[in-house]
C-alpha cells in the first residue's frame, strides 16, 4: 500500500492510541473537513451515486403518488405503503424510505429514543467482535464520506447493535448482522433504526430471530428452503448444483445480510430491504433461488466443481435485474409454500446427516489407522533464525522458501503419511 | 471429488490444493490470502460472513498446481454446523493469530482441537503470527514463545505482515511452502534432489516485487 512508506513516522502511526487498522490518510482526511458533524442526523444527505437523469415514466408517476400519501400519511394504509414498497422500484429514494420504512414494521414516534452514550455499552461480551466487524465496514458507507462524519456513523452503528442484544440477552450477534444494522442506520437515522432493528430482530415472525439462536442450526434450515425451490422451477440446474456439492454456503451471506453485505450498489440493497420489510420472514429465501435461476446460463457452463461453483456464485454481478428476480420470487413463493417444501427439505437433510456420518466414519477410520503407524512425521526443518522477521527479510524469505523447498522434496527426512493425498 | 491425484481421461488437469486458514476473527485471515492471491494489500477488508475462497496457480518443478484457499469466518457461531462441510477433502491447513493481541494466540490449543477432529492431524500445518507491522517489539507476542508451541505441534512458525508490501515474500513462502510440501507427499512420484535448490523451481508469478534498499520491515 503506496500510503504507508516504511519509515518512522508510520511505525508510530499505528501504535498510538493501539489502532492498527491501517486506514489511509486517516491525518488528511481528518484534516480537511470541516462538514458539521450534526449532519449525520439527516443521513439521507449522503449521497450515494445516484443516477437521476433519466427516470423511468412509471417511477415519476410512483414518486407523485409517494409523495401526496406523505403530505397525509394518516389517511394511509399500510397496505398501501406495502404495496408502494412492493411494485416496480418500491420506495424509490431514502428521503421517503425515512419516513415509510417505521411504518412498515409498526415503529412509533415514541419508540424512537436517544441512545445511550458508547461508553455505557463497552463492557458488553461482545463488544470486542462487535467493534472489529464495525471498524471493517468501511464499503458500506457512501464513497467520499467525511472521516469525521463515518467514524460518527461507526459509533452510532456499535450502540445499534449493543442496544438491540442488551434489550434481548438470548439474541447472540452474528457476523453480518452489521451489515443489517448499518442500511438502517443510513436511511432512518439512530433514533428509529433501534426500534426497528428491535422489530427485524425479536418477536416470532421476526425475520433475523433465527440467525440470532445459539447455532447457526436454525439458520441453514431455512436457507435449506432455496434448494426444492430451484429444483422444482429448473430441474437441470438443480442436478448441476447438487452434483458439484456446492450447498447453500454461497447463499448465506446473502440472506443473513439481505444482500447488504454481498452488493456493491446501495441502490439495490435498499431497494430489496423495501421487500424484505413488509414480505414474509422466508422471502429472502426465494429471492436467492430466484437469483440462482436468473444466473442458470453461467451456472450450466461453470465446471462442475464444488469450488468453482461456490466462486461463481458468491460473486454478485453489478447489474441483476432485481425488479424482474423479486417478480421471479414473488411468483415463486406463492407456487412453493414453505409448508409444501417441508417434505422435500427433511429428505435433503437426512441425506446430508448421512453424508456426515460417512465423513465422520471415514475420519475414525484414518485417525485409526494412523494411531496404528505411530506419531506423524513433523516439520523439524527450517532453522529459527529464518523465519524471524529480520532486518534482511526479503532475502531471508525467499532463502527459507527455498530451503523449505529443498527440505520437503527430501521426503526420506521425514516418515509421512501418505494417504491424506 | 477434486484429489489432487483423479485423472481426467482426455484432459490434462491441474493438480488442485485446498487449504483451509483459520484462527480468531480480525487476526488478518482475509487479507493474507487476498495478499497471496492478488498481490496487494485488501484495503477494504470485511467481516468474512461463512466462507470465502481464493485460488491462484503456482508453479512447481515445471508443472501448474492450483492453490485453492478456504478463508473462514472466525466467530465461533459459524464453525459448527456451517464450515465443517470445508474440511472435506482439505489437503492443508494454516492457523493465523494476531501477533499484538495475546488471545488470538491463546485460541490455537481451540483451532488445533478443531483440526484433529476433522481428522486433519497428519495434514500438513503451518502457524502464522500476523500484523508483524504493528505495535512495537515489547507489545508483540514473543517469537522464541510462539516458537515454543508451533515446535511442540510439529509445525513450522511465520510472523509476518499481510499489509506491508515489503513482507509479501514471506507471505509467499508460507504458501508456497504448504504447496511444495504437497507436492512432495504425492505418491508415485519419482523424486530427485539433485538441481531443486535452484530459483526456477519457485516460480512466484504475479508477484509486484519492489524491494528498494530502505522497504524494511517495521517491526525490526
Ligand atoms: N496493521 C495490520 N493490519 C492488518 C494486517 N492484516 C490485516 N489487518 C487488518 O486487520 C483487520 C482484520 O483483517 P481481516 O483480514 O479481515 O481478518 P480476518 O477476520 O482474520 O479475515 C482489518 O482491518 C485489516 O485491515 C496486517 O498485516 N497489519
Ligand atoms: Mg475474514
Amino acid at each position: 500500500m503506496e500510503s504507508i512508506s516504511p519509515d518512522g513516522d508510520s511505525g508510530d502511526k499505528y501504535t498510538i492510541n493501539g489502532d492498527c487498522s491501517p486506514t489511509s490518510n486517516k491525518d488528511s482526511n481528518s484534516l480537511n473537513h470541516a462538514k458539521n458533524i450534526d449532519d449525520i442526523s439527516t443521513p439521507s444527505e449522503l449521497k450515494f451515486d445516484e443516477d437521476f437523469e433519466f427516470e423511468d415514466p412509471d417511477v415519476t408517476k410512483k414518486r407523485k403518488e409517494l409523495e401526496k400519501c406523505l403530505s397525509n400519511p394518516d389517511v394511509v394504509n399500510l397496505e398501501q405503503w406495502v404495496n408502494f414498497a412492493k411494485s416496480k422500484a418500491g420506495l424509490i429514494s431514502d428521503e421517503y424510505r425515512r419516513k415509510i420504512w417505521p411504518l412498515l414494521v409498526g415503529v412509533t414516534q415514541e419508540e424512537m429514543t436517544e441512545p445511550p452514550s458508547l461508553d455505557e455499552l463497552s463492557t458488553h461480551p461482545e463488544y470486542n467482535q462487535v467493534v472489529l466487524d464495525v471498524n471493517r465496514s468501511l464499503k458500506r458507507f457512501p464513497p467520499g464520506i467525511p472521516y469525521e462524519q463515518r467514524v460518527a456513523l461507526q459509533d452510532q452503528l456499535t450502540v445499534l447493535i449493543l442496544r438491540v442484544i442488551m434489550k434481548y440477552p438470548h439474541l447472540k450477534y452474528y457476523q453480518g448482522y452489521h451489515d443489517v444494522a448499518i442500511t438502517l442506520l443510513l436511511v432512518c437515522g439512530d433514533k428509529a433504526s433501534f426500534p426497528l432493528l428491535c422489530r427485524l430482530s425479536y418477536g416470532p415472525s421476526a425475520p433475523l430471530a433465527p440467525f440470532m439462536q445459539t447455532t447457526m442450526q436454525p439458520t441453514q434450515h431455512l436457507l435449506n428452503y432455496m434448494l426444492p425451490v430451484i429444483r422444482r422451477a429448473d430441474e437441470r440446474l438443480s442436478d448441476c448444483l447438487e452434483k458439484s456439492g456446492v450447498g447453500t454456503m454461497f447463499a448465506l451471506p446473502w440472506y443473513l445480510t439481505w444482500f447488504g453485505h454481498s452488493l456493491n450498489r446501495y441502490a439495490d440493497v435498499v431497494r430489496l430491504y423495501d421487500y424484505f420489510l413488509c414480505a414474509a420472514p422466508l422471502f429472502p429465501v426465494y429471492v436467492t433461488a430466484a437469483l440462482v435461476l436468473h444466473r442458470a446460463p453461467d451456472v450450466l457452463l461453470c465446471d462442475c466443481d464444488m469450488a468453482m461453483m461456490h466462486c461463481l456464485l458468491s460473486r454478485l454481478p453489478d447489474d441483476l435485474p432485481f425488479e424482474d428476480i423479486l417478480v421471479t420470487a414473488k411468483k415463486l413463493y406463492d407456487e412453493n409454500d414453505p409448508t409444501d417444501l417441508e417434505p422435500e427439505v427433511a429428505a435433503l437433510e437426512k441425506r446430508e446427516e448421512q453424508q456426515r456420518r460417512a465423513d465422520e466414519e471415514r475420519m475414525r477410520r484414518r485417525a485409526a489407522e494412523r494411531a496404528g503407524r505411530g506419531r506423524a512425521g513433523g516439520w523439524r526443518a527450517l532453522p529459527a533464525a529464518l523465519r524471524r522477521p529480520g532486518p534482511r527479510r526479503a532475502a531471508l524469505a525467499l532463502a527459507a522458501a527455498l530451503l523449505a523447498v529443498y527440505v520437503y522434496y527430501r521426503p526420506d527426512l521425514f516418515r509421512e503419511r501418505e494417504d491424506d493425498l | 471429488m477434486s484429489e489432487p491425484n483423479e485423472p481426467v481421461p482426455g484432459l490434462k488437469q491441474k493438480k488442485v490444493f485446498k487449504i483451509i486458514v483459520l484462527g480468531d476473527s480480525g487476526v488478518g485471515k482475509t487479507c493474507l490470502t487476498y495478499r497471496f492471491c492478488e498481490g496487494q494489500f485488501l484495503d477494504k477488508s470485511e467481516a468474512t460472513i461463512g466462507v470465502d475462497f481464493r485460488e491462484r496457480t503456482v508453479r512447481i518443478r515445471n508443472e501448474d498446481i492450483k492453490l485453492q484457499l478456504w478463508d473462514t469466518a472466525g466467530q465461533e457461531r459459524f464453525r459448527k454446523s456451517m464450515v465443517q462441510h470445508y474440511y472435506r477433502n482439505v489437503h492443508a491447513v494454516v492457523i493465523v493469530y494476531d501477533v499484538t493481541k495475546p488471545e488470538t494466540f491463546h485460541s490455537i490449543a481451540n483451532w488445533m482441537q478443531e483440526v484433529e477432529s476433522h481428522g486433519l492431524t497428519g495434514a500438513p500445518r503451518v502457524l502464522v503470527g500476523n500484523k508483524c507491522d504493528c505495535g512495537t517489539p515489547e507489545s508483540r507476542l514473543a517469537t522464541t514463545y510462539a516458537q515454543r508451541l508451533a515446535d511442540k505441534h510439529g509445525m513450522p512458525l511465520f510472523e509476518t505482515s499481510a499489509l506491508l508490501d515489503s513482507e509479501c515474500d514471506n507471505v509467499e513462502s508460507i504458501f508456497m511452502t504448504l504447496a511444495h510440501k504437497l507436492y512432495s507427499k504425492q505418491p508415485l512420484r519419482v523424486l530427485s534432489v539433485e538441481g531443486e535448490r535452484g530459483p526456477r523451481l519457485v516460480t512466484l508469478s504475479r508477484q509486484k516485487r519492489n524491494n528498494s534498499s530502505n522497504d524494511s520491515c517495521l517491526c525490526s
